[in-house]
């Protein structure tokens, strides 16, 4: 029963860890080819902490964080979302523990064109049972609200830092207890940068949500609790 | 099927047969319907692809409207044509004819057709036909005259009542000297005509030039040929070749039967009516022999419609091929289409939407445009049945009617279902791409 063994409490913790509790140990993503792209000794992030991940172009930043997610499986190790390790469990499994755990945010927004802000916002509502729908709805409004993004037909004509504000909303339109963020500032300019920056943290710190986010935006990173560096594939802490 | 199934069956009316014909031909993509889209909402997810790839999906809608239009105009055409030709048929009974090809009798007779001269049948037959009880009608038929194109026919009073009723204006014919106008024959009431001795290039027009016929009424609209046809006594074409004028002498003048075999020059048909069913087939045993043909034209023309089956067939199959192509080059287009929007499906793997949800975005929007372009097509074929059939009916003198009806209902529910399934190809392909990849491709 490896699925139920994965999903079980960490037999050697004696408190039962928050869901935004992350804890990577002996990770190691892998390349089709076999070679070695990613190697993770040992990183904890406590739950409601906020963590930046830096490091140069092609180093292996966003593979950390696909990993994290549990988007890529990992050929060895455990990634720990409190009681979950990811690692053993099937793509399903992983894909309905983002659902129900974790927010990600990318620097291109991915928003649906057609659809309006709201209806980007809320997209999990799709997909979630009949019972949450109404709830994501109105969280997301809310979240909206909070961070002045317009209400609008569709997204299309909206500019690149309500573009993130809806994106923003939308990953914490399920009330997640972690937020990925890859690069969330680089399409944005400074002013809407750091406005993105303050409402996320601030939104996420009400929560005592975990926020990691992969940045090159040094104001970005200094508005984090703590910064690593990954260089060559591996975390230097 | 179990006998006390195929009773209940038999026991439904009609339209519940055709009904639950339709929702078992439907079934398959219900059954889609409910495992791609149970317990999730993808229909805004599907609506952003419709609008996003509007003028493609509104290309690939009138691909599959003209491929299901084809088809349903198609059939619709084939059955109206069944349906006239049999209704053109009806009023004939039993026609007797000299022992030949029933269906170039058949050809001549019922429709008017031109053919060869078709051998006389002479006062023997005259005879047999008058000596029989259960005859209560019966006609005798010529043709082989024409006027600027309309075929010329000689027949009785008595026949063309049954056949059209009392004319619609003008009055029945006294002399031989009249002529009475099927309702779409190109001749006016008052008008004089002499007929062309034949049909088309081969007629003769000065062969009856001393003939005067006055066209004295005009017969209600049957829907079959002879709609198109002069109508004179019989007696008057006997008349015009100098042949006997099939009544004694001291009879001259009279029109119609009854006809003296010792003047009766010969008819090529003769059209025979029994007040009942079983008189019909008591009169087509008794006239079927002894140098005469007798046989029931709605049979004989059956069992033509049985050989041009294979037609219909060839028809139903090329049209089935159509829509299939037709299906594959929009499936094969919605492949296209979805890799299009891979960043985004690969966006919502990330968030955790499950494979299924992506499924269902991809086949819902699949499945509306293979249903707006079977829809389409019906429309296409309702509306496109109406001209093709004005035009048939224009070239072949028989008012064929095409509306689309079940089996038309019935071959888009089919194809909507068929390319619902397949549709399944491009949703998996959706399903099945490994999102990481997708979401790096920006």
């Amino acid at each position: 029963m490896r699925h139920e063994r994965a999903l079980a409490p960490d037999a050697h913790d004696a408190r039962t860890p928050a869901p935004g509790d992350l804890r990577l140990e002996g990770v190691e993503v892998r390349a089709p080819d076999g070679r070695t792209i990613l190697s993770v000794e040992h990183l904890e992030v406590p739950a409601g902490a906020t963590l930046g991940i830096q490091g140069p172009s092609g180093a292996g930043k966003s593979t950390l964080l696909h990993a994290i997610s549990g988007l890529v499986p990992v050929a060895a190790g455990r990634v720990t979302w409190g009681a979950t390790d990811l690692a053993p469990l099937p793509e399903a499994a992983r894909d309905a523990f983002r659902r129900r755990t974790l927010g990600l945010i990318f620097q291109d927004f991915l928003l649906l064109e057609e659809l309006s802000p709201l209806d980007n916002a809320a997209v999990a509502a799709a997909w979630a049972p009949r019972a949450e729908r109404a709830a994501i709805r109105e969280r997301a409004a809310g979240l909206l609200s909070r961070f002045g993004a317009p209400s609008a037909r569709s997204v299309s004509g909206l500019s690149g830092g309500e573009r993130q504000r809806v994106a923003a909303a939308r990953a914490l339109a399920c009330d997640p207890a972690a937020i990925l963020a890859d690069e969330p500032t680089a399409s944005l300019d400074r002013a809407n940068a750091d406005r993105l920056v303050a409402d996320l943290l601030s939104a996420a710190r009400e929560r005592g949500r975990t926020v990691i986010a992969v940045s090159h935006d040094p104001a970005l990173m200094a508005a984090m609790d703590r910064v690593i560096q990954v260089v060559d594939g591996r975390v230097r802490q | 099927m179990p006998e006390a199934l195929e009773t209940l069956w038999r026991a439904l009316p009609n339209l519940a047969q055709d009904l639950a014909v339709t929702l078992a031909l439907l079934a398959p993509a219900l059954l889609l319907a409910l495992v791609a889209l149970r317990g999730q909402a993808p229909w805004p997810l599907a609506r952003a692809l419709l609008i996003r790839f509007r003028w493609t999906n509104l290309l690939f809608v009138a691909l599959m409207a003209l491929s299901v239009g084809l088809g349903a105009a198609l059939l619709s055409q084939e059955r109206a044509l069944r349906q006239a030709a049999a209704r053109a048929a009806d009023p004939f009974d039993v026609i007797v004819a000299a022992p030949g090809d029933e269906i170039r009798v058949l050809l001549s007779t019922v429709y008017l057709q031109p053919a060869a001269a078709l051998p006389l049948l002479g006062p023997e037959a005259l005879r047999a036909i008058q000596a029989d009880p259960r005859v209560s009608l019966a006609a005798p038929v010529a043709f082989g005259d024409s006027f600027e194109g309309a075929p010329v026919v000689g027949a009785t009073a008595a026949f063309l009542d049954r056949l059209a009723g009392p004319p619609a204006e003008g009055r029945p014919w006294a002399a031989t000297s009249e002529a009475l106008a099927g309702a779409r024959a190109p001749v006016t009431l008052g008008q004089t005509l002499a007929p062309a001795h034949g049909h088309g290039d081969a007629a003769e027009p000065d062969a009856h030039s001393g003939a005067g016929l006055t066209v004295v009424g005009r017969l209600p609209a049957t829907g079959g040929p002879w709609d198109r046809a002069i109508l004179v006594p019989i007696e008057t074409l006997w008349e015009l070749h100098g042949l006997a004028p099939g009544h004694a002498p001291q009879e001259a003048g009279r029109l119609g039967p009854p006809f003296d075999p010792a003047y009766f020059p010969g008819a090529p048909a003769f059209v025979l009516s029994g007040e009942r069913l079983a008189d019909a087939y008591a009169i087509r045993a008794r006239h079927d022999g002894e140098g005469r043909m007798a046989f029931f034209p709605g049979a004989t023309l059956a069992r033509l419609h049985a050989v041009l089956g294979d037609v219909r067939e060839a028809m139903s199959l090329m049209a089935g091929l159509t829509q299939a192509l037709a299906a594959a080059g929009v499936l094969a287009g919605l492949v296209a289409l979805a890799r299009l929007f891979a960043r985004r499906f690969a966006l919502l793997r990330a968030m955790g939407a499950p494979g299924r949800f992506v499924l269902g975005v991809v086949w819902l929007y699949a499945a509306c445009l293979l249903g707006a372009g079977c829809l389409a097509g019906l429309a296409l074929g309702w509306a496109s049945a109406g001209l093709v059939s004005a035009a048939v009916s224009a070239r072949i003198d028989m008012a064929v009617s095409a509306a689309l009806g079940w089996p038309e209902v019935q071959l888009a529910a089919a194809a909507f279902s068929a390319a619902s399934v397949l549709a399944l190809a491009p949703a998996l392909a959706a399903y099945r791409r490994a999102p990481v990849e997708d979401l790096r491709a920006g």
